[in-house]
């Protein structure tokens, strides 16, 4: 008996548009635990939403996924590769909204204007448990009741607009969660909600996690997120992991420039207005033309010649690992 | 909603004075008057100015331009649409004969091409760019593009002559009365009416259920491990369906339009071949009667339209 939810293994996902490939994945390896939280980092374009996509079977027509493996640890029925299923076929659509569940970025556009938030939760009791229409109404009840939406019997007669921002993202939770899902990838969400809302939606999220034992794949960029929520860690830089593992070795000794870079762009509070907030200089290559060796070499302040090698992962411990040449060196430094 | 329903037919009521007084203004302007018209002009040449003095007197067209709008205005009001000046036959008794004709063609054309072309539409659609969806948007484009008189001939050429499926024209045969007895005589001039609309409500159908697809809400479907059918169908399709009703709506007063033309064409006995026959002999009373009930049933049909977004749609709200 394994502990993991689901592993993924030298996943590469290419895009094909306009004869050209876009290496939107380029080798990504990651597991999540049971009952654990991975955050997923990085910037707008690094692949964390496409790797979201590959595991729940939902990339655009123009892309696919050439190598590498996903596989489900199912309890029941041993080991599923979900790269082997057929992207629409009854088997995917099965552990679809089962026991793999996803929760979208905008809640305002991601539910149907048309039907009720009853009817829409309903739909995935419909297709992956054998309730009768009543139960299922119940159950669409007890659901929005535990998602802490009042009048839950009221509101699940209405249609989503008139829900308001957090509303919809709970309902949106509520029916990934309908089916007690194994896996709950959710895709930034609380970026499209204010602040306020943002703390109430993770705190639902952790406590879905301890009752339910959900494990969650969380992806977000907001390094300030993780280190409240997150178990494990995978920071994604053009289409790599380039460092991983648990939130303390992560954030507490990053190894990566990148990761580094990355945390200290972001504001602490209560350091005052005139603090120091470095930027990454430069911008994200063009996928088309990547630099040769380190992704991010040209960006890097680090960066030597050798950075333009290619370049594997190492283990710092059995749960850290970084993808850079020079880290035993940077990390002398500190 | 009923509320919503009694304050539109009370609106109606304005915008229906108004465009009764600009139909009676525009026929008023019109040269000559009915007595020119009624008396033939062999007769007219032997009258003398105290005889037409004399009618005109009788028939009331010495009284003001506004006097004369209000007598009529007050007799259609109680139900008095006058008489044809060409037979004198009772306009009511003209309209009560041709308007189930008429209405008959129209309500077929319109359910023909809602149907129609939703169904190719979403099929276009749902196989974007393959041959399928090529060839409907040629077909769509020559839909649009060819007027409906042309394919109305070439219509009753090729099923009615040289094939001889169908019937070229009229409405029913001495002896024929049931429904499905008539059924082959509006099948040719039923279909072509609705050609035009077919293609727009297709065309329309398509952009617009491309445009649901690519939302995101297409996208929870799908992660809800929907089939396919039921995400397209009742996912994509009802939200599609919003602005198809709407188009739809708008395109009655053509379908109405072109009724007149395929009625001529096939020798539909309607209120459209009726108003051809009214306009060349100049019986405005007819006309005018004419003209007003079609402009009564496009404002009954955007009521129609409006109740049925709010229907299909909670978005929209009447009021």
């Amino acid at each position: 008996m394994t502990d993991l939810a689901l592993s993924v293994k030298d996943l590469q996902t290419f895009f094909y548009t306009n004869n050209r490939c876009n290496k939107a994945l380029n080798g990504v390896s990651f597991d999540i635990r049971k009952g654990k939280t991975l955050g997923i980092v990085g910037e707008s374009g690094c692949g964390k939403s496409v790797t979201a996509s590959s595991i729940m079977q939902l990339l655009p027509r123009l892309s696919r996924i050439e190598q590498g493996s996903i596989t489900y640890h199912s309890e029941t029925e041993g080991e599923i590769r979900i790269d082997q299923l057929e992207r629409d076929g009854a088997e995917m659509r099965r552990l679809r909204g089962d026991d793999i569940a996803m929760i979208f970025q905008d809640p305002m556009t991601a539910l149907n204007p048309v039907y009720t938030v009853g009817f829409q939760i309903a739909e995935a009791l419909q297709y992956h448990t054998d309730l009768s229409p009543k139960a299922r109404g119940e159950k669409v009840v007890d659901l929005l009741t535990d998602m802490g939406i009042p009048m839950p019997e009221k509101r699940a007669k209405e249609f989503p607009h008139n829900y308001s921002g957090g509303m919809r993202q709970r309902a949106m939770i509520a029916m990934a969660m309908s089916c007690a899902p194994k896996i709950l990838i959710a895709d930034e969400p609380t970026t499209a909600l204010d602040v306020t809302i943002q703390a109430q939606i993770f705190r639902l999220m952790n406590q879905l996690k301890e009752e339910h034992g959900t494990a969650i794949m969380l992806i977000t960029h907001d390094m300030g997120v993780i280190a409240e929520l997150a178990d494990d860690v995978a920071v994604m830089y053009m289409g790599n992991i380039v460092e991983a593992g648990t939130v303390d070795e992560v954030l507490r000794t990053p190894r990566h420039p990148y990761t580094r870079a990355l945390l200290d762009s972001v504001p602490v509070l209560g350091r005052g207005k005139d603090q120091d907030i470095k930027s990454i200089r430069g911008a994200t290559p063009d996928p088309y033309e990547r630099p040769p060796g380190c992704q991010f070499e040209p960006r890097c302040d680090y960066a030597t010649a050798a950075c333009q090698q290619p370049q594997s992962e190492d283990y710092i411990t059995d749960t850290h690992r970084v993808m850079c040449h020079r880290y035993k060196e940077i990390f002398d430094n500190v | 909603m009923l509320t919503f329903i009694i304050r539109r037919l009370l609106i109606t009521i304005p915008m229906m004075l108004v465009i009764s007084f600009l139909v009676y203004l525009g026929l008023e302007l019109t040269p000559g008057d009915a007595v020119s018209h009624m008396i033939d002009p062999e007769a007219a040449a032997r009258m003398t100015e105290e005889q037409f003095a004399e009618m005109r007197e009788a028939l009331g067209l010495n009284k003001t331009f506004l006097e004369r709008y209000w007598i009529w205005l007050t007799n259609v009001v109680q139900g008095n649409f006058g008489h044809s000046l060409s037979g004198g036959v009772a306009i009511s008794t003209i309209v009560l004969d041709r308007l189930p004709a008429t209405l008959e063609l129209s309500v077929f054309a319109l359910v023909f091409s809602t149907l129609i072309g939703c169904v190719l539409g979403t099929l276009s659609a749902l196989r974007r760019g393959s041959g399928t969806d090529n060839a409907l948007t040629v077909v769509g484009m020559l839909g649009v593009s060819i007027p409906e008189f042309f394919f109305g001939l070439v219509a009753i050429l090729i099923f009615a002559l040289n094939l001889g499926w169908l019937p070229a024209g009229g409405r029913l045969l001495p002896g024929y009365e049931t429904f499905f007895d008539r059924l082959p005589h509006i099948v040719l001039p039923g279909i072509v009416l609705s050609l035009m609309m077919t293609a727009g409500v297709m065309r329309y159908a398509r952009s617009s259920m491309l445009d649901s697809l690519s939302r995101e809400f297409i996208r929870t479907a799908r992660a809800k491990g929907l089939p396919a059918w039921r995400i397209n169908l009742i996912h994509g399709f009802r939200v599609a369906l919003t602005p198809v009703v709407v188009l739809i709506g708008f395109r009655l007063p053509t379908l109405i339009g072109g009724s007149v033309i395929i009625e001529q064409v096939f020798q539909w006995p309607g209120i459209g071949s009726e108003f051809i026959g009214a306009v060349r002999g100049s019986d405005y009373p007819l006309v005018m009667m004419i003209a007003l009930l079609s402009v009564f049933a496009v404002l009954m049909a955007s009521l129609i339209v409006d109740v049925l977004t709010a229907l299909i749609d909670p978005r929209v709200r009447l009021g």
